[in-house]
């Protein structure tokens, strides 16, 4: 891992979940790296494997899926 | 190609002190279909939403972007707005640069360029979007009530007065649940059987309330405001149109004094006809077709005998000789009844912990160490002893008693780490009827803490200790054992800080309130969840205390979690009102982000239908092409089968594949 370098890693975040965690970060201030692009999805179930190949396809250095 | 409207909120110094709002605003124009960008202090301010407003209609916008706090905060107000503006109100998504950006990134540029990414796909997302418009479904009037506690009754009750019609569904003989069970109810010492009874009446003779009793549900299906639910009618062998309720079967049963009654704990005997208490509702008996001589007994027709041989009979039938009205009926068989409602209410109350787990107070083993649900019965007029408080050992007056709290709650290592809520002041009120029925006898109360939080709560147990002289010791009570004809307690006095070693006659053990045995199997029909202890999980603790997560459906009182009885009564109270809003609305607006199958594309493979975990999809046939339908009012728009379907003929509204990779996009190569 190269330091000071920022990636670009798409979150697939369910709704209710995750997405909602994320929220709470920022309710509480939580500070982590800013790398993270969160994309909210109704459900994990709507994660189609399409979409993590198209964001490695289109140069994402991750994918992160949380539900 | 769209004319999308960028629009960038500050938030005060929330977003604005972290992130370059007039940079991301700017670079924004440059973004495809951006036709219009800027930056506002408040743009869910009465002022920032008109300036909205004004933007879209001088800009010719159609669709919009809002870059603020998180979408579960403020993404209904500016639906509103955009609609205000002439817009469908789902031509619009939020960049979330509050949460997930300005309150969560430490470095200023970082936070700008993660604004920038997330603008953009919101951009992206909604160049694809198209006017969504809510469906419509009718409201069926009716409630179905689970449980004929307290809670049941009440929520019962509230409802039919406001003029709805409602069903309840009650598993035992009667009406009644726990509260029927007490004798005397803290802190006002009030006669339960008193203060309920006349509403289990009301229950039954309300022109509004079918009673079913000694009924389950079975199967529930369909959605908020449409239920169609499955009750099973156990056959109760007496036919309730003909029964006046005299009796007279229940005291011919030959085993009338062989089975023990539920109902008083076991403590007392029942027939294999029986009604559970005197003050019954409905005063009809059932048969125990587990116990019944004549049920048990083989059927004389299916048995095949030699020819000049005499069949053999079936046993007994007392009942049937006895009931001159011919209500008995032994043919009678379990009964399903199909019926549709708008809303369910949940009101299943709450088992006691039983202390068999508990080794080192005999395991149930020893007859004076007894429960508080046994005491309640005992003490109670019409209990197995009359009222009389006695040693179940011999039968003698109780010289010395002691109650032993937390029995089963707060207790980790029983896997019960919770407070019962109950226990503190039903001990307290027990040990104020011990000194009042036998003034000579002495109280002895072993506590961890006192938790005395209610109305009068805490002067109640003052009382007890004052007025009635209950010796309250802080400390656990490690052994019981029996010698010479008494019970010996090895306890700590935790205050005193001393080992303390006592004799009693008689033990009381206050056990907490558990969940239902059957909670977690009900929560499945209904499709709903329990937490780890098996109540009925809520949708938010505080704010949503009587809702769960399948719309329409409501819980209150023990099922929920351990409550006395006014909270009981609040939540029922609770859920008639949300039940009442609900049914003041003649038809009800869906959310239009829900699935939707092209029938041209479908393949008819199946894979949606199998994945559905709301089995809203199923399979139709129109002049010989096969494709899967969705009931759009039974989905609940989580997109599972569009992830499913191969030829992307399922797709989510608001959340179609082209949306979601052209953010995807948009983040990556814009």
């Amino acid at each position: 891992m190269v330091e000071n370098q920022e990636f670009k890693i798409i979150g697939f975040f369910c709704n209710w979940c995750s997405y909602a965690g994320a929220d709470l970060a920022g309710n509480l201030r939580l500070a982590y790296p800013a790398d993270l692009r969160i994309a909210r999805i109704p459900c994990t179930g709507r994660m189609d494997p399409l979409f993590a190949l198209k964001a490695l396809l289109d140069g994402a250095d991750g994918v992160m899926v949380s539900g | 190609m769209s004319s999308v409207g960028v629009f960038i909120c500050h938030c005060g110094t929330n977003i604005a002190g972290k992130v370059d709002v007039a940079k991301v605003s700017d670079d924004a124009i440059n973004i495809p279909g951006v036709v219009y960008s800027s930056h506002q202090k408040y743009s869910c301010s009465e002022a920032g939403q008109k300036v909205i407003i004004d933007a879209i209609k001088e800009n010719r916008i159609d669709k919009v972007v809002i870059g603020s706090c998180s979408p579960k905060m403020h993404e209904n107000t500016f639906r509103k707005t955009i609609e205000q503006a002439g817009l469908n109100p789902y031509m619009l998504e939020i960049a979330n640069l509050r949460e997930h950006v300005s309150w969560v990134t430490a470095d200023k540029d970082s936070a700008t360029r993660k604004a920038f990414d997330l603008v953009k796909a919101a951009v992206g997302k909604v160049s694809f979007a198209k006017p969504l418009t809510p469906g419509q479904v009718t409201v069926e009037k009716r409630a179905l009530v689970i449980g004929g506690g307290i809670a049941g009754i009440q929520a019962a009750l509230d409802i039919a007065n406001m003029g709805y019609e409602v069903v309840m569904v009650e598993k035992e003989p009667s009406i009644g649940g726990r509260m029927a069970q007490l004798d005397k109810t803290f802190p006002t010492l009030d006669c339960s059987a008193c203060i309920l009874s006349p509403r289990m009446v009301d229950v039954a003779q309300h022109p509004n309330i079918r009673l079913l009793t000694y009924s389950e549900v079975e199967n529930v299906n369909g959605y908020v405001g449409n239920f169609n639910v499955t009750i099973r009618k156990k056959a109760k062998f007496v036919d309730e149109s003909i029964c006046t309720g005299c009796l007279e079967c229940v005291t011919k049963c030959p085993l009338k004094k062989k089975i023990p009654n539920e109902f008083e704990n076991g403590k007392a005997p029942r027939g294999a006809i029986y009604v559970p208490f005197a003050q019954a509702v409905p005063k009809v008996p059932v048969i125990d077709k587990e116990h019944c001589q004549w049920l048990l007994s083989p059927d004389p027709d299916t048995i095949e005998v030699a020819e000049g041989e005499k069949k053999p009979k079936r046993k007994c039938g007392v009942c049937a000789k006895k009931c001159e009205l011919g209500a008995i009926d032994f043919d009678m068989q379990d009964e399903l009844i199909n019926e549709k409602f708008g809303a369910i209410v949940i009101a299943t109350g709450f088992n006691l912990f039983d202390h068999k787990k508990y080794g080192e107070y005999g395991a149930g083993e020893i007859p004076d160490v007894i429960t508080g649900l046994d005491f309640e019965r005992m003490v109670n007029s019409s209990g197995p002893t009359e009222g009389k408080i006695v040693r179940p050992s011999n039968g003698e007056k109780p010289k010395k008693v002691a109650f032993i709290q937390c029995v089963g709650s707060r207790d980790e290592a029983k896997g019960i780490p919770y407070c019962s809520r109950i226990c503190c002041m039903y001990t307290a009120k027990q040990a104020i009827l011990v000194r009042e029925k036998l003034p000579d006898a002495e109280v002895y109360v072993f506590y961890m803490d006192i938790r005395a939080g209610g109305k009068g709560y805490e002067e109640f147990v003052l009382r007890a200790q004052r007025e009635y002289g209950a010796n309250y010791v802080r400390g656990r009570v490690s052994r019981i054992y029996e010698q010479d004809g008494h019970l010996v307690l090895k306890a700590a006095d935790t205050i005193l800080g001393m080992p303390l070693e006592m004799e009693a006659d008689m033990v009381i053990l206050a056990t907490g309130s558990i969940a239902r045995e059957d909670s977690v199997a009900l929560a499945n029909t209904i499709g709903i969840t329990t937490d780890a202890y098996g109540f009925i999980s809520e949708v938010h603790p505080k704010l949503k205390p009587v809702e769960v997560p399948r719309e329409g459906v409501f819980a209150c009182g023990a099922a929920l979690s351990p409550r006395d009885i006014p909270d009981t009564v609040a939540t029922a109270g609770a859920v008639a009102a949300k039940v009442g809003v609900l049914f003041s609305n003649d038809i009800l607006m869906s959310d239009p982000m829900v699935a939707n199958v092209d029938p041209m594309v479908c393949v008819a493979c199946g894979a949606c239908v199998e994945v559905c975990p709301y089995s809203a999809i199923t399979m139709e046939e129109f002049r010989g092409k096969k494709f899967a339908k969705v009931n759009e009012a039974m989905c609940q728009g989580c997109g599972t089968c569009s992830a499913a379907c191969r030829p992307g003929a399922a797709q989510l509204r608001g959340q179609t594949d082209e949306q979601i990779l052209k953010s995807i996009e948009a983040v990556l190569q814009w």
